[in-house]
């Protein structure tokens, strides 16, 4: 186990190696650059647009903005600046002055990490899978369990929305529902801190996935129902409970933890809509918008963190599935 | 709780061999029973039955549709419905527009017929390429193991490592003043994008369930009697696999029709079409946005093609579960 | 044993939305009314009242600013919401009016030379800024010379150009270290006492003094100064906080009517008032909040959690459909004007005819009620109603499609098949290039149909990502033949509308504009000292833009906010920026008695 975990561990760093040179390349393939503005305002001049570009390095050949980057560069003044290779992600080109690892991990004065932009939306994102664990895996159960009863069509019908029905269409409906009309929850937090203000955004940002997780595990389900073992189990005279959880939901989950390792990645690193509705300081928003200021030290730096968390999630998938089926073998 | 597949063989008398080679492989009654249990199964019928309407829907919109979707009506912006009197913001109906008008005044009805064509392209066409090429790669991983499976999912790693919607946005900046980004109204690029990152969650899916098969006693059987390792993997492997993939593509079908609406949101989306010969000129996902920012105005907006994709949903839920039935003879005839 | 299991999960989901209620709204302020029993005169008085603590409590100005500031530094910012959070925080040394008339801020008087070369201000005496220390001339000597030097890097560094010595820096290639010590004593910016000699520090008090040599005669530079690019930021808050000093709130130490008391980002920034402002101080706490969707904004306005927050257009008809959303609505002027841009050097906008057809084709008034659902003005003309310099007047080039047709026809160009035709027969193939967003669709879908009904011309429509139109309309070479675009003005002056923009290699040239007529106009008027003399040559000047029609000039930018009915004295002004009001936030004042 230790093994395979160390050589999961290593192959992260090819991959990253990969992905960032895509995302390099790509990024700077796209046209313009971040200093391109809002057209309504006044363009950055010239003369102060070479200044940033040498300030910031922009004006060297792409490849050794690339090494600058991941390695590392000699500054004008010859001391030796460490790149990625030191846990630097860069400058960013938009909050001038503040680094990536500022904007994403450095919490505000006198709080602690879990306030700050990934923080927030690891909090929100993990908020998310337990409410989409915690209702999908039971739904998913239950309407195995009671195939073509009521309870499984009005499952079938709340999942048909989950995946039907965009995140940023929810959202608005559940804010009037909740928000307005019923006046349970705020609209705009006042504070981060209460539990309530989280419900919304997690729920919303989980439904999908809940709905997926519900759907995979009533299919799994009906299939592992149906297999020999468990007629072996109950004519043994096993409990009914234990060959429901022991049996059939414990050799159910494998497709459905193979979906939630990633989801538990993309749920982490946030939603752009989610965030923009509820003015939700997390990590989501800076990735996107990212994009479309040419932030590059963020696109890059955003993606990177990504990447890494889906490794690991992916790798604990791989570990859940020796627990789940001893027959799989890590080697 | 017996196998229709198993039953006639177990009455013949044939070679041993041959015997137990005919209790799994037996290509032709396999797909046909397949088929005639499906369309026992009225709920996948009723599926079908919806696909099939949509998909003509999409294809004769220009004859269905009783409006011109690009026709602008000036002073009938945000209409409502034909069955609300006075919408929100104070406009009456108007019974020539049964859902009411968008923005400009143009026929929501009408448009989201059209829309039918992208949103079902843009739903089918990446989800196939996604199958084809996510369970190729899965059952290669996950049965051959060893090197073979540790590049395959190495390399799905690379590709599950980009952030879907950070990887098509920046496909989708870079490439859209391109050729290829121009290519049927910026359509081909989208699919492109779409399933290039799309297949990698059908390939783990189909190799955790091809790892916990391939140690299963009926594929050791198989094994015994000289089956190749293809035969294996297409005929006995992949039809018991199943299950999850039909599930999930029932569910990726409209996470593309969405994600098309979200690069819209992100200003990504379908180039606009001018001239209503032309084939693509909207999408669902379109309306929709359109739908969310006038929620106060004309929430009806939302309503039509909120159904059409809730429809097609429901549609694939059926025809899914209807085939993963059909498919799997051990289900057959259980409650 | 199965029903066991689903009533546990009922219960689970049941419990996520009961824990929802269990919390009360926390938002609303709650009434809370006392009873207070007195015995006078051996009878029992009654009296219900608020209690005493709530009155006294200093109320909360609650606005959707939109989305959070990219970055808070007086010489590097440039963006609408960032100027909004630095007018609270700081003032220039002159300010605006409600007319838009630029009138004494930090600085009492100012006062040219004859030939308007160099501009003296005087402070007010006794400035102080919020922390109680002194501000003086010295303190906007430095904040000048910061945005002028090259290794700030101002996004707006450019705007104080006229300023003799700051372009020679600015411009400076790889300077030696002597070359630069000359460069920035080049710079003619000096902070004076009252005796007229140099300061000496910032602890000095007469220092009152600020001498700002011109390059060229520049009569409208006291109305630059009232710009954030030299609000006085304290060079040691600078030098201890780093390149973050701006994102902590106890480094903005300002001299404006506010004082930042957290900056908690994409969540909130929290304002109190500085009790050390000149002009008197405020009687409310402000709070901005970044709320950038519009549905949810106004949801959450209807809601009571904010005072003010923007009006899209898709809610204006059901606002005005609404009796109190109606009377809550502040719709006004804006600064920016919107034109259809021809490229003058692709075809076949080369030709005026073809420019002038294209122009006459729009009906702005149907433009401006069903595409921008009435949030607009429909205008013919470049300066905005309401900034000095605008032409009532100027009809040319309105929506006659009889006239479109005529000039078209006139041109040589011809239709046929809804293919335009050149002179000579061969095809032009007409774009329409838009940064690509749900709104911009509709705009462009709107225009080519229109095109198409009356001069029957097939445009396609070519939306791009925003910074890529960005940065393809930024050059003269890439700029698209065909597409819109915007001025939103810097400063009331008709010289920010006419010479920074059309003057030839000013902003005008990326659809290749060029008019050496209209060149020395322009430079006549910049540099005419006698405002009296001056108007009437940039009214000459802006009706030589539209005698050769290079645009279709199509609409201004209206102001839109709801404002709830308890904020009063808010003072409309078309430079609003990201809220109504902020120029001059000291006559807001919030009715306590009306708070829900």
């Amino acid at each position: 186990m230790g093994k395979f975990l160390l050589r999961r561990m290593l192959w992260l760093i090819p991959v990253i190696l990969v992905v960032s040179t895509i995302t390099f390349v790509l990024m700077h393939a796209a046209p313009g650059g971040p200093w391109d503005r809002d057209l309504s305002a006044r363009q950055v001049d010239p003369a102060t647009q070479k200044m940033l570009n040498t300030y910031y390095g922009l004006d060297k050949p792409l490849w050794r903005q690339f090494t600058a980057y991941l390695i590392g560069d000699i500054d004008s003044e010859g001391k030796f600046d460490c790149g990625l290779i030191c846990g630097d992600l860069g400058p960013s080109y938009r909050q001038r002055g503040l680094t990536i690892q500022q904007i994403l991990f450095m919490p505000p004065e006198e709080k602690s990490i879990i306030y700050s932009r990934f923080g927030y939306s690891m909090r929100l994102g993990v908020y998310a899978l337990l409410f989409a664990i915690i209702i999908g895996i039971p739904a998913g159960v239950i309407s195995a369990l009671k195939q073509n009863t009521m309870v499984d069509y009005l499952s079938l019908f709340i999942v048909t929305i989950g995946i039907s029905v965009p995140n940023f269409v929810m959202a608005i409906f559940l804010i009037i529902i909740f928000a307005s009309t019923l006046h349970m929850v705020s609209i705009v937090p006042r504070s981060w801190d209460e539990v309530s203000v989280w419900i919304l955004p997690a729920v919303i940002l989980g439904f999908n996935t809940m709905a997926r997780t519900a759907r995979l595990t009533r299919g799994s389900m009906l299939e592992t129902m149906r297999q020999d073992y468990i007629r072996t189990a109950r004519s043994k005279g096993l409990s009914e409970r234990v060959v429901i959880v022991r049996h059939m939901i414990k050799n159910s989950l494998i497709p459905v933890v193979t979906i939630l390792g990633p989801a538990l990645a993309a749920l982490v690193t946030g939603s752009f809509i989610i965030e923009t509705m509820f003015g939700f300081p997390g990590m989501g928003r800076a990735y996107v918008t990212a994009i479309g200021q040419r932030d590059y030290s963020m696109i890059m730096g955003t993606t990177l963190i990504y990447a890494v968390l889906v490794a690991l999630a992916n790798v604990s998938v791989d570990v859940v599935y020796v627990f789940l089926d001893p027959r799989i073998r890590l080697d | 709780m017996t196998t229709q597949v198993s039953q006639p063989s177990t009455g013949k008398t044939q070679a041993h061999i041959a015997d137990l080679t005919m209790m799994t492989v037996k290509p032709r009654s396999l797909w046909m029973d397949a088929w005639s249990r499906l369309i026992k199964n009225k709920a996948s019928v009723v599926g079908m039955i919806i696909i099939v309407i949509f998909t003509f829907l999409a294809l004769f919109a220009s004859v269905i549709a009783p409006h011109n979707p690009l026709q602008i009506n000036d002073g009938k912006g945000f209409l409502p419905p034909t069955w609300i009197e006075v919408g929100p913001n104070g406009k009456a109906s108007d019974p020539a527009y049964f859902f009411g008008t968008d923005t400009l005044g143009r026929d929501v009805l009408s448009r989201t017929l059209y829309g039918a064509r992208v949103s079902m392209t843009v739903g089918f066409l990446p989800t196939f390429i996604i199958i084809v090429i996510g369970t190729i790669v899965g059952l290669f991983s996950g049965y051959r193991g060893g090197r073979m499976d540790n590049i395959l999912m190495r390399l799905t790693d690379v590709f599950y490592a980009f952030p879907d919607l950070l990887f098509f946005i920046i496909v989708m900046v870079t490439l859209r003043q391109t050729y290829i980004g121009q290519l049927l109204n910026g359509l081909f690029l989208l699919f492109s994008a779409l399933a290039l990152v799309g297949w990698v969650g059908f390939a783990r899916i189909v190799r955790g369930q091809t790892l916990s098969l391939k140690e299963k006693e009926f594929i050791e059987a198989a094994r015994c009697m000289g089956a190749t390792d293809s035969r294996i993997m297409f005929r006995h492997i992949l039809p018991n696999s199943l299950g999850p993939v039909i599930i999930l593509t029932a569910m990726t079908i409209p996470g593309m029709i969405i994600t098309e609406a979200i690069l819209g949101y992100l200003g990504l989306g379908l180039i606009p079409s001018t001239n209503p010969k032309d084939f693509f000129i909207t999408s669902w996902g379109a309306s929709m946005l359109e739908g969310q920012t006038a929620i106060n105005a004309q929430p009806w907006l939302l309503l039509a093609p909120a159904i059409a994709v809730s429809l097609v949903v429901l549609a694939f839920t059926f025809l899914g579960d209807g085939l993963r039935d059909a498919l799997d003879p051990r289900l057959q005839g259980t409650q | 044993m199965r029903s066991k299991l689903f009533v546990f999960v009922s219960f689970l989901i049941l419990a996520s939305f009961v824990l929802a209620a269990c919390q009360p709204a926390a938002v609303t302020p709650e009434k809370v009314v006392e009873t207070v029993v007195i015995e006078k005169e051996g009878q029992t008085v009654v009296v219900t009242a608020t209690p005493a603590a709530e009155a006294a409590e200093t109320p909360t100005l609650r606005v959707n600013l939109g989305s959070w500031p990219d970055i808070i530094d007086p010489q590097k910012s440039s963006f609408v919401n960032e100027i909004a959070h630095l007018k609270m925080m700081y003032e220039g040394l002159t300010t605006l009016d409600a007319e838009l008339n630029t009138v004494p801020g930090a600085a009492e008087s100012w006062e040219y030379n004859d030939d308007a070369t160099e501009l003296t201000f005087t402070l007010r005496e006794g400035l102080k800024y919020s922390d109680g220390s002194l501000l003086n001339a010295k303190r906007f000597e430095y904040s000048i010379f910061r945005n002028v030097d090259p290794a700030t890097a101002g996004e707006y560094a450019a705007i104080t150009d006229d300023i003799a010595g700051a372009k020679e820096w600015r411009y400076a290639e790889e300077p030696t270290e002597e070359q630069l010590a000359e460069l920035k004593a080049g710079l003619k910016v000096q902070a004076l006492d009252m005796a007229g000699n140099a300061c000496v520090d910032y602890e000095q008090a007469d220092c009152r003094i600020l001498k700002i040599g011109l390059s060229q005669p520049a009569p409208y530079f006291h109305t630059v100064m009232s710009l954030w690019v030299t609000f006085p930021a304290k060079e040691e808050n600078i030098a201890e906080g780093g390149d973050i000093w701006w994102t902590s709130s106890k480094f903005h130490v300002g001299n404006g009517p506010f004082v930042v008391k957290s900056l908690e980002p994409y969540v909130r920034g929290y304002f109190e008032p500085n009790a050390n402002y000149w002009g008197g101080v405020a009687t409310y706490n402000l709070e901005f909040r970044y709320i950038t969707d519009s549905a949810v904004s106004f949801e959450a306005y209807k809601n009571n959690e904010f005072d003010i927050v923007p009006l899209a257009a898709e809610d204006l008809a059901t606002v005005q459909n609404d009796a109190t959303l109606n009377a809550e609505a502040n719709i006004y002027p804006g600064s920016c004007t919107f034109a259809v841009m021809f490229h003058q050097l692709k075809e076949p906008f080369t030709n005026q005819k073809v420019r002038e057809a294209f122009a006459m084709a729009l009906d702005r008034e149907t433009w401006v009620t069903d595409v921008l659902k009435g949030l607009g003005a429909p205008t013919l003309t470049w300066i905005p109603k309401g900034f000095p310099g605008y032409d009532a007047e100027e009809n040319r080039w309105g929506f006659d499609p009889a006239a479109a047709q005529a000039a078209l026809a006139e041109s040589g160009y011809t239709v046929n098949n809804g293919q335009l035709l050149d002179p000579t027969g061969a095809v032009v193939e007409m774009v329409d290039t838009f940064s690509d967003t749900p709104r911009n669709r509709v705009r462009h879908e709107w225009l080519v149909a229109k095109w198409k009904e009356v001069l029957g011309v097939d445009i396609s429509l070519n939306p791009v990502e925003a910074t890529t139109y960005t940065a393809l309309t930024k050059d003269v070479n890439t700029a698209p033949q065909l597409f819109i675009l915007g001025w939103c003005a810097d400063y009331p002056d008709p010289q920010n509308w006419l010479s920074v923009y059309w003057k030839t290699g000013a902003f005008g040239e990326r659809i290749g504009y060029s008019n050496p007529d209209l060149d020395a106009k322009l430079v006549e008027a910049d540099s005419t000292v006698d405002p009296v003399a001056r108007m009437p040559l940039y009214a000459e000047a802006q009706k030589m833009l539209t005698d050769g029609a290079p645009v279709a000039f199509m609409w201004n930018n209206v102001n839109s906010y709801l404002v709830k009915p308890w904020v009063k004295g808010i003072v409309q002004t078309p430079q609003d920026a990201g809220w109504p009001g902020d120029v001059a936030p000291l006559s807001i004042t919030i009715d306590t008695s009306m708070l829900p």
